[in-house]
């Protein structure tokens, strides 16, 4: 209590200084003439009286200056008067207060918009509650296999034994996509969802706000008439109803009843987090009860996820040790099956950051040397400026100022730059990452949960404090370690600043430009990546191409009869169009993702072991597919209105499978046969240019085709319709959707896009890395002239005396010209040496990230050189003028 | 401020509470010739110490202080004690006692065994 208020009155002692300062005078003043009274009156003499007093007291101003101590607290008092001692000399010197601070704005500004990424990506906790304990046991193929993905769907036999057998998960939980018409609510619509067992909520440990979640016997085939809604679609759809909860609904022809809704915000499995190789929706709206039939039909293909929930205590490597064991038994059960039920049980947090991390960090690590440009740039700076004022830090050391207050002095200016600097890199950060959210929403996980909080502006406070420190450590020793006598005998200006020091700022320039070099080669070789990609030949011609998705209801489409008859009629009406000039449909559209993919057999060769057989993605499709989509058939022929499942099974393959499996020789007219010997060999009648299904860069996979009208494997209930028009697609939307309804009006014509749009979104990724790296670049470019600029500016000042010298002997101002110049070039030219060494390790690392560039791409490197030393010479150019302008008389008298 | 200063700081603010509590309100010089009188002269101080000791005692609420005039008709800054003062210096007066009771029977106890 004592302690608390005597501190107020401290702080409050901060104030009303003078007010008090006078009424400490009069007290004095009043003690010593009350004392020398008595003195006096003791028989001394006035001035004796007085001068006892005085001694008594021990001195007015030592009293004083004790007084002062106890009255405010003497460190903030010092503080406060260096901020604004700071404060009036940047004020003094606005363009080198300019230069610092924007320095400093850019490379905080930058890092901490990088850090909110990472922070909301990688460090944020996700949603669920100890998510530490949610694993996936992915699927692995045998080693050996390599089948372009790392991720594999479960079956149903292998799914129903681990989810009865294993032990060291609390919940485990099978589930997989599955998208839904709804009829009978408004307008027919397409609800993307899972269906999954009755232990998925309690895995993710989220329960249905209203309602509950699905019990065991619903998840029994024949009972999974039951939906859970998520909460966007209950309030959009629904109305928010809290009546919805017991109301029967209409998906694909059958009803089911509303038994809860999910809490805002949850959309689990969404896309983005889960591995390619299975087709989750990007956003999930309803979930169903998974129902795994118990004696499933052999040939279902393997299309389950499995989520689970470690018991406490249980670690990752147990259940992994688990997982192996119940692997080897289950793969008894198949003959063909060795190897092909391992699997890697993956941490949630370690899925969802996935492939974003290594990109993430990598990122980081530009900042940090955009940061560590940025610092070094300030230092210079600093430095700089602190040789220019030796004198003045000199003369105050002479009157008395300590070491250590010279330094906190010094330190404190650079504090208060590193705070306006901070102050505006946070704004700066904050515009950026809203910036980066609006175009980077797809390109990162998580996008929507990221925001500048807490944490960030910690980070952004820390950096700003090492930044600040850093700088301004080296230039305060400097100005505190300097010996008073000789810097005050010596005439500043003649001597042409201290070597050390000189020497020290063109050691930083030269990292600094050798920092720039290895950005800029790294957003070049990126800049380069994405106009190669721009280049690249997909496969297809996306210009005025339609798509959208096509889901039959499997109560209402029962036989492979039904299905192919209103795909007949559809494809029928939509290709009669008058704006349509070809129309098709295929289980995966191009850029679409990857769909089901199969082993096969070569007929003509010797049967191979299944692990070295050969295998393909293997996709459905109506005769005109390729047309409508632009794919230029290479060699034979297309799928025609007469393969009809009575006549020869055909199949069309890529040019990579033919390429693959038929290096020598020619593949048309092969017979190629599935995994299953169910299904009858199909003859290849076709060669089509490769198509890509993921991005851009990847490199396509074998690929055959099958014809819808040929009773193919498996299921064709949901389709991707392409529709090639003769004007604006968009256009010919309001007569595709009366001829769908005119088929059949309960189908929804969802999803619609246009290809060119599917093959746009699949660059935001390398943009977004180009963008990000190529602004990094043009910052570190810019910081790292203002650095040049900075030294030869200085070191023209410094020399001016010199060149005048020069002048007056008859030096060309062309030659004065020329050696300034020189000077420039040389550091830039050691800068560019070393950063070309340090780059062509760096960029290994980006190797990656790169589409038929090189990472040692020499044009790119000797671009980047050549503008950093024409950039360079800009900064030099400007000051070198000044010292060619320099009259030989001022410059004498300079003094 | 080192140590010493410290504990001689504690006994002057306990001398100070005494005298303005015997003496009643009572400026600055005052307060420092009372204490040097009391004392017998055996503790002679610079009195510029006393004015800190003054201004902390004030800001911790046991003494406070006005403006008046002195006996010989002198503007003045003077103090006096206020109720937390009386109590502190009860508090304080006891403690000291104590500590000294403490000490002595220690010394006394030091000089028995030798």
């Amino acid at each position: 209590m004592k302690g608390l208020r005597a501190w107020f009155a401290r702080v409050a002692g901060l104030f009303g200084r003078e007010r008090r300062d006078r009424e400490l005078a009069q007290e004095l003043a009043s003690h010593l003439d009350l004392h020398a009274e008595e003195n006096a009156r003791a028989g001394m003499s006035r001035q004796e009286a007085r001068r006892q007093a005085l001694i008594k007291l021990g001195g007015v101003e030592a009293t004083k200056e004790l007084y002062r101590e106890r009255r405010g607290l003497p460190f903030v008092e010092t503080l406060w008067q260096d901020l604004r001692f700071a404060a009036r000399t940047l004020g003094k010197d606005i363009s080198f207060t300019m230069a610092a601070s924007l320095t400093l704005a850019l490379g905080i500004g930058a890092s901490t918009a990088v850090f909110t990424l990472v922070n909301g990506v990688l460090l944020k906790p996700l949603p669920y509650p100890h998510a530490e304990r949610i694993v996936y046991p992915w699927r692995q193929s045998p080693p050996g296999v390599e089948l372009g993905f790392n991720e594999l769907p479960w079956g149903i036999i292998d799914t129903n034994f681990f989810l009865r057998e294993a032990h060291t998960f609390e919940s485990l939980a099978a589930f997989k996509n599955g998208s839904f018409n709804l009829t009978g609510w408004g307008e027919p619509a397409l609800l993307e969802g899972h269906r999954v067992s009755a232990a998925f909520f309690s895995a993710l440990g989220i329960h249905p706000e209203r309602g509950r979640a699905f019990t065991k016997e619903e998840d029994q085939a024949g009972h999974e008439f039951e939906v859970i809604l998520s909460y966007a679609l209950w309030r959009d759809k629904f109305g928010g109803k809290p009546d919805i909860l017991g109301a029967s609904i209409e998906l694909n022809g059958q009803l089911y009843s509303v038994v809860g809704v999910m809490p805002a915000g949850f959309d689990f499995p969404q896309s983005e987090q889960m591995p390619s190789s299975f087709n989750f929706p990007r956003e999930a709206q309803i979930w169903v009860p998974l129902a795994l039939s118990a004696k499933p039909y052999p040939a279902q293909p393997a299309d389950l996820a499995i989520i689970g929930r470690l018991k406490p205590g249980a670690s990752v490597q147990q259940a992994q040790t688990e997982m192996d064991l119940l692997g080897r038994q289950v793969e008894k059960q198949f003959p063909n099956g060795k190897g092909w039920f391992t699997s890697k049980v993956t941490p949630m947090a370690l899925q969802v950051t996935g492939d974003t991390k290594e990109p993430l960090l990598l990122i980081l690590g530009a900042v940090g040397v955009l940061l560590l440009i940025a610092s070094s740039n300030v230092a210079g700076l600093l430095l700089a400026r602190s040789m220019g004022r030796k004198r003045e830090f000199t003369m105050r050391a002479a009157l008395g100022a300590s070491h250590g207050r010279l330094l906190r002095q010094a330190l404190t200016e650079s504090l208060l730059l590193a705070a306006i600097g901070g102050a505006a890199g946070l704004a700066l950060a904050d515009a950026s990452v809203r910036f980066i959210k609006i175009i980077g929403s797809d390109m990162l996980p998580r996008m929507q949960e990221v925001g500048l909080d807490l944490r960030v502006l910690g980070f952004a406070l820390a950096v700003k404090a090492a930044t600040g420190i850093l700088s301004g450590l080296a230039p305060a020793l400097g100005a505190a370690g300097t010996d008073l006598a000789t810097t005050l005998k010596e005439d500043d200006q003649r001597s042409g600043g201290s070597r050390t020091g000189q020497r020290y700022r063109k050691l930083l320039l030269v990292g600094q430009v050798a920092m720039a070099m290895v950005l800029v080669v790294a957003a070049g070789l990126l800049t380069r990546t994405f106009f190669q990609l721009l280049k690249a030949d997909p496969g297809f011609q996306p210009a005025r191409v339609l798509t959208f998705t096509i889901s039959l209801p499997a109560g209402k489409y029962t036989s492979n009869e039904k299905i192919v008859d209103i795909y007949d009629r559809i494809l029928a009406r939509l290709g009669s169009l008058p704006g349509v000039q070809a129309a098709g449909i295929a289980e995966t559209a191009p850029m679409g993702g990857i769909g089901e993919s199969t082993v096969v057999k070569i007929l003509d060769r010797p049967p191979v072991p299944d692990l070295q057989a050969p295998y393909a993605n293997y996709t459905i499709a109506s005769p005109n597919y390729f047309r409508a989509a632009g794919t230029p058939l290479l060699r034979g022929r297309y799928f025609q209105e007469s393969d009809r499942p009575e006549s020869v099974p055909v199949t069309i393959i890529n040019h990579a499978m033919a390429r693959k499996y038929w290096p020598n020789e020619d593949s048309l007219g092969k017979m190629l046969g599935l995994g299953s010997p169910r299904f009858p060999p199909m003859k290849v009648v076709g060669i089509v240019a490769d198509m890509k299904h993921q991005s851009l860069r990847e490199d396509v996979m074998p690929e055959m085709y099958v014809t819808y009208t040929q009773k193919p494997y498996p299921s064709m209930l949901t389709m991707q319709a392409i529709v090639r028009t003769h004007g604006e697609p968009a256009a010919a939307l309001g007569s595709i959707r009366t001829a769908m309804a005119a088929v059949d009006a309960d189908l929804p014509v969802a999803k619609v896009s246009t290809l060119q749009t599917i093959v746009d979104q699949s660059m935001t990724r390398p943009r977004f890395a180009m963008l990000l790296l190529g602004g990094f670049g043009v910052v570190a470019l810019a910081l790292a002239s203002i650095g040049m600029y900075g030294v030869i500016a200085h070191s023209v000042n410094q020399r001016t005396r010199e060149i005048g010298v020069r002048m007056a002997l008859g030096a060309d101002p062309g030659q004065v010209f020329g050696m300034m110049l020189k000077q420039g070039a040389r550091l830039a030219g050691l800068g560019i040496a070393i950063g070309v060494g340090t780059a062509l390790g760096v960029t290994q690392l980006l190797k990656t990230y790169l589409y038929q560039v090189k990472s040692t791409d020499p044009a790119t490197f000797v671009g980047v050189a050549a503008l950093l030393v024409s950039v360079a010479l800009l900064a030099c150019w400007i000051p070198a003028r000044r010292a060619m302008r320099v009259d030989p008389m001022v410059a004498l008298r300079h003094e | 401020m080192g140590e010493k200063a410290d504990v001689w700081q504690g006994t002057l603010a306990l001398m100070v509470l005494k005298t303005l509590d015997t003496m009643g309100a009572q400026h600055g010089y005052g307060i420092a010739r009372r204490i040097e009188q009391t004392s017998g002269d055996l503790l002679a101080v610079n009195y510029g110490t006393l004015y800190p000791a003054l201004l902390k005692l004030e800001q911790e609420g046991y003494i406070k202080s006005e403006w008046g005039v002195s006996d010989n008709n002198r503007k003045a800054k003077f103090y006096a004690l206020t109720r937390a003062g009386r109590k502190q210096l009860a508090r304080e007066a006891q403690n000291f006692e104590q500590m000294t009771a403490i000490l002595a029977r220690f010394l006394a106890a030091g000089e028995s065994q030798s």
